[in-house]
């Protein structure tokens, strides 16, 4: 925190530390963060399997054929289901499936949260209170329960598991950015403004959130490796993404319930995948928190 | 010299002597032997313990244990129908002016299992609550089968040990019916409410411990009827969920049969990894077939149902979801294990079985002629339980609508609004799977095609088959009743009243010291009284 | 003192009190009630039937009146009806409680025998090799779904071993070696992932003492190197890893549901599952109503804890 204050001027003035140029800063990063950056390597890499699924694929992910229970081999790489389907397709879509319900649940419940915290930090007060509470009775259910009643109750549809899985998020969201707001509203420069004649949301806006932003992207990364932990569990319980969506989750459930024994290829890759992609999220997570604030290292 | 020569052989005579004789008696069949406790499991959790109540097997196997019918299925026979119907509660039965009404002399030497004397109030009481007769001492909270007896006038109970079922015209199905595992007597000194977790009895075995979800243990009953059995000295039914599990557990020796809901892969690794195990293999009479809603545009276009029919490529059905093990059939279960199923030649021309390539280009152009195609495609949900054992099937049933330019998407059903949507015909095409109770005209026609049926999904309607069936379910001659019966088949594959897309096999697989382990060729329900099976320990 | 654990119960009175009003919203949500689902075991529906059930079973009164009726209900200790096997929702729930409770038990013990050791050898030798293979190691075991480390494990036992645990519970009064076999492997796999967590907790709250200044001046005093470790620094650390058992106790529970799903365990989360998919709304609501509380006052215990350690609340700053 006393980096940021130090570098502050009272009207308007860049509220984040002058940054030195892009290049040697992600140089250092790698150099201090190696774990980190291998995270990033692997995040990229879920990234780039996403967006080129399609590319990727060797077969429809969805086409049933007669080739079923298929082990590895030159026409299906990581061999084929129960209904012929190629797995390594569905392995690659399930990337797909798997980053959209993360990143989605994770934004939707990061915002809401995180606009709640806002909001409640910064008015204090009576709203504050009762958020508070409404947030703790929020959080007091494991998170996999909560979702797990939410995806009972909403049914199972894409739409409906993106919401089923924020949810637990939000409070956790508004926790962390509550005490973000909480620290910086005490501080000088903020009560200088107000002094200014700075009206609240302009505060709010322009001085408070920005210095969110760091336990803000620390959160996001680390409950992304969550959400797509919760989504799998949901699936696999068999309350997650319906069929067609090869999600792996699912992918793991019909073979935990069938084949495990015959065809163990259908457990060891899709679990793999979800274990890699949440690997480079927790990774990348700790190396920017290490960089971003150095307090809450390990935490 | 030749003295010697013929006394070896003389010497050698006696012992062929004795071969031959060895060789030609035949080896005493096996005693049973009394003792051990059968390990199995069920194909999942029952919901309660009451037949009477319940459409899941899940249900029938564990309760057929502690209960009995008043006829039964030969558990010896693998083929279930009128001529291996043997005597359980009732010692002889017969039919009297043609076949309207069913006598049934009831044996003396019954007690329930705490201990009260079984009588023919207990008969009436039972299919009285059953068929929800207006003045019956008890009602059932829910009732599938209340069709099975609607042709049941009155039942009289004239003494303690005879009781009439007087119908309104002759059905002789009904003794069939009589003979399911979803028809077994029930106390009337028990509210029927208790029968849901406890299980009170006539029964070889008794009720020793029910943990919902966990198992339902049995214990002989000392005094059963039949003196000598039951064999074993109790059953556990383990409620295993996972398939894999089940596996395991089996190869392990902690189930003694399993089998229970397996598909051909299953058995395979189970055998694969304990070659000693045995297999049994044989027709179940479960179909998986396609509800297509009659009522709903745009299926109410005969052509559209036709071309969704012929798109359904039986054979690659078979190969795929079945993993080869299937037959196939119309809505009878085919022969020889099923006793009312078209013959072979007739059902090789049915839809979806000829030539894959070109019934699928039928299909396109019967959809071109409703007017659906590349510029206008037809766009369907497939709806389906959101249970794995529908949900393989209905994604390749997707997939291949999808072929013949149907944008087809497939919609999850939970349990608990699956049936309540079914009946209100709250979908365009479903997949679906039907265990029939027993291979017989009535228990299937009535329930599933009648006009008008509750379970009648597909909304079908057809006066003329309402009229044919009545008359099947009248006649006496089984060679006449028999054509009906095909005819009546024939009709409603032709109009695409509820596809078929393929009968399933059933697997029980078991250790070698388990005997007499029964399974019948043309029905599920019928064989876990577990009267006879012993174990060889 | 007495002002903060009172401030402390009443939040959790609360607390508890909202989870009830969502719980119970939450179930009836959906489509469909409990009465669908009796008749669907039944294979069909009957309006006039299912209407007579409806009124039968309460299910056709206004939410409020249930809710309430409910609330009434709990406080007296009744834990409700299951209405899909028509028994006492305890009589169901009471022998499967020993299993979760020995699962969770030895799953953290697991997770602290395992955590805490490791973190302290990977603060002690901070950025050296050997910690940056716990953190993976760790991370890891946070990465992995806990399901998938069960059904491979099961998988590695089956294929090797030929192994598989028991497919029906065996209490430790009865056979205690066989019960161990039997939970000893699942409570590594849940223990795993919460062990990653303890670590990564006792590591950084060993980071941060070490660097306090008595540390410094009790090794500048030349006290031998690992005494000073574990008897000064442990003692300190071992606040916020209390606090973070508290916590994953929540965690543990969640990973109960999925861990005695893959091992065949007749568990109390089972059952939740179990009673989710049938929308069995009375065993439902108790369940999850019986996990929150367990949750608060978990973590009102340890609140409570916390405040007869931390000489800042006891003595007065609340």
């Amino acid at each position: 925190m006393a980096r940021v204050v130090d570098s502050v001027e009272l009207a308007g003035a860049r509220l984040l530390p002058a940054e030195p140029r892009r290049r040697s800063a992600a140089a250092r990063f790698i150099r201090r963060q190696p774990l980190g950056a291998a995270g990033m390597v692997l995040m990229v890499a879920l990234l780039a399997t996403a967006l080129l699924a399609d590319v990727l694929a060797t077969h429809d992910p969805v086409r049933t054929s007669s080739h079923v229970l298929v082990a590895p081999g030159a026409e299906f790489w990581l061999g084929t289901d129960n209904l012929g389907r190629d797995l390594y397709s569905r392995v690659v879509h399930g990337a797909r499936i798997s980053l959209v319900i993360g990143i989605a649940s994770t934004l939707l419940g990061a915002v809401l949260g995180g606009l709640i915290g806002l909001v409640s930090g910064y008015v204090g007060g009576t709203t504050d209170l009762l958020s508070q509470r409404v947030m703790d009775i929020m959080q007091a259910l494991p998170i996999l329960i909560l979702a797990l009643v939410l995806a009972a109750s909403l049914g199972p549809s894409l739409p409906n598991a993106i919401v089923a899985i924020s949810i637990p998020i939000v409070p956790r969201a508004a926790r962390l950015i509550r005490a973000s707001v909480l620290a910086i509203r005490e501080l000088a420069y903020v009560e200088a403004a107000r002094a200014l004649g700075v009206r609240h949301p302009r505060v709010a806006l322009r001085h408070i959130l920005p210095n969110t932003i760091g336990p803000f992207i620390v959160l996001i990364t680390a409950q992304l490796g969550g959400s797509i932990l919760v989504e799998a569990a949901l699936s696999f319980l068999g309350l997650g993404i319906p069929e067609p969506y090869p999600s792996w989750g699912r992918m793991l459930s019909i073979a935990a319930a069938e084949y495990a024994e015959k065809a163990p290829w259908l457990v060891i890759w899709p679990g793999l995948a979800i274990s890699l992609a949440v690997f480079g999220t927790n990774l990348l997570g700790d190396a920017l928190r290490d960089t971003l604030d150095p307090r809450l290292r390990g935490s | 010299m030749p003295l010697r020569r013929s006394v070896r052989s003389v010497r050698l005579a006696p012992v062929a002597l004795l071969l031959v004789l060895a060789l030609c008696v035949p080896v005493p069949a096996q005693t049973p032997k009394s003792g051990g406790v059968l390990a199995i499991h069920p194909l999942s959790a029952p919901p309660s313990l009451s037949p009477h109540e319940e459409s899941t097997i899940a249900t029938v196997q564990p309760a057929s244990a502690c209960y009995n019918n008043l006829v039964y299925f030969d558990p010896a026979r693998k083929q279930e129908s009128e001529s291996s119907i043997i005597p359980e509660l009732a010692e002889r039965w017969s039919w009297q002016d043609g076949h309207r009404n069913l006598v049934f002399l009831l044996r003396k030497d019954v007690k329930w299992h705490d201990g009260k004397p079984f009588t023919s109030q207990d008969v009436k009481y039972t299919f009285d609550a059953v068929r929800g007769a207006p003045d019956a001492a008890a009602k059932l909270r829910v009732n599938p089968r209340k069709l099975w007896y609607e042709n049941v006038e009155h039942i009289e109970a004239p003494d303690s040990h005879t009781v009439i079922f007087r119908l309104k015209r002759p059905q002789p199905s009904l003794l069939l019916m009589l003979a399911s595992g979803y028809s077994p007597v029930y106390p009337a000194h028990v509210p029927l409410a208790e029968l849901k977790t406890k299980c009170v009895g006539t029964g070889p075995y008794k009720l020793k411990d029910y943990r919902p979800g966990e198992f339902i243990e049995f214990v002989r009953n000392p005094d059963y009827f039949v003196k000598g059995r039951p064999y074993l000295d109790g059953i556990k039914w383990v409620i295993i969920k996972d398939r894999s599990t089940q596996i395991a557990a089996l190869q392990a020796g902690q189930l003694d049969v399993a089998g229970s809901g397996w598909n051909k892969a299953n058995a395979e690794t189970a055998k694969k990894g304990k070659p000693a195990l045995v297999v049994q293999e044989s027709d179940s009479n479960v179909n998986v077939n396609v509800l297509v809603n009659f009522k709903k545009a745009p299926l109410t276009d005969a052509r559209v149902r036709r071309a969704v029919n012929l798109a359904l490529d039986r054979k690659a059905f078979k190969e795929g979801p079945m993993l080869g093990a299937a037959t196939f059939g119309g809505a009878m279960l085919p022969r020889p294990a099923g006793v009312w199923g078209l013959p072979a030649a007739e059902v090789a021309t049915l839809p979806g079985m000829g030539d894959a390539a070109k019934q699928k280009a039928e299909a396109r152009k019967l959809l071109a002629d409703a007017g659906f195609g590349p510029a206008n495609p037809l766009k369907l949900t497939v709806s389906t339980r959101a249970v794995a054992i529908y949900v393989d099937p209905a994604s390749w049933m997707v997939d291949q609508l999808r072929q013949i330019g149907i944008e087809a998407v497939l919609e999850q059903i939970e349990t608990g609004v699956w049936h309540p949507k079914m009946t209100r015909l709250d979908f365009q095409v479903a997949l679906n799977l039907t265990g029939i109770g027993i291979d017989d005209p009535d228990a299937n026609f009535f329930e599933n095609f009648k006009c008008g049926s509750q379970r009648n999904f597909s909304g079908y309607c057809s006066e003329e088959i309402d009229r044919l069936m009545t008359q099947q379910s009248e006649t006496l001659d089984r060679a006449a009743r028999l054509k009906l019966v095909n005819e009546i088949d024939r009709r409603l594959q032709l109009e695409g009243a509820r596809p078929v897309l393929g009968w399933q096999k059933q697997w029980a697989v078991h250790w070698r010291h388990v005997k007499a382990y029964p399974q019948h060729e043309n029905s599920i329900y019928n064989v876990t009284r577990f009267q006879d099976v012993w174990l060889d320990k | 003192m007495r002002g903060y654990v009172a401030k402390r119960l009443l939040i959790a009175v609360v607390t508890l009190v909202g989870m009830s009003m969502v719980i119970f919203a939450l179930m009836r949500v959906a489509p469909g009630n409990i009465v669908d689902v009796i008749f669907e075991s039944a294979g069909y529906v009957d309006q006039a039937d299912k209407k007579q059930l409806e009124r039968e079973l309460g299910v056709d009164r206004p939410i409020v009146v249930q809710y309430t009726r409910w609330v009434a209900e709990l406080l007296q200790g009744d834990l409700g009806k299951s209405y899909r096997y028509d028994m006492r929702a305890w009589t169901i729930i009471k022998p499967r409680l020993p299993v979760s409770l020995e699962l969770a038990g030895l799953a953290l013990l697991f997770s602290v025998l395992l955590g805490v050791p490791a973190g302290v050898v990977s603060a002690a030798r901070q950025n050296r090799p050997v910690d940056y293979v716990l953190r993976v190691l760790s991370l890891a075991g946070l990465s992995m779904p806990s399901f998938w480390l069960g059904m491979v494990i099961i998988l590695l036992f089956v294929r090797s071993v030929g192994w598989i645990p028991s497919v029906t519970y065996v209490s430790p009064l009865d056979d205690l070696r066989a019960n161990l076999w039997q939970f000893v492997v699942p409570a590594l796999a849940v223990g795993y992932r919460s062990s990653a967590l303890i670590m990564r907790i006792t590591r950084s709250a060993m980071l941060e003492v070490m660097r306090e200044d008595y540390i410094r001046t009790a090794r500048a005093k030349g006290q031998r190197g690992t005494l000073v470790v574990w008897r000064h620094a442990l003692k300190n650390a071992s606040l916020p890893v209390i606090t973070l058992i508290g916590i994953e106790f929540a965690f543990l529970i969640g990973g109960l549901v999925v861990t005695e799903t893959v091992f065949n365990l007749p568990g109390v989360a089972r059952y939740l599952v179990d009673a989710i998919q049938f929308r069995d709304y009375p065993v439902v609501q108790n369940l999850v109503m019986f996990i929150a509380i367990v949750v608060v006052l978990a973590n009102l215990a340890v609140d409570l804890l916390y405040a007869w350690v931390d000489p800042r609340i006891k003595y007065g700053r609340a």
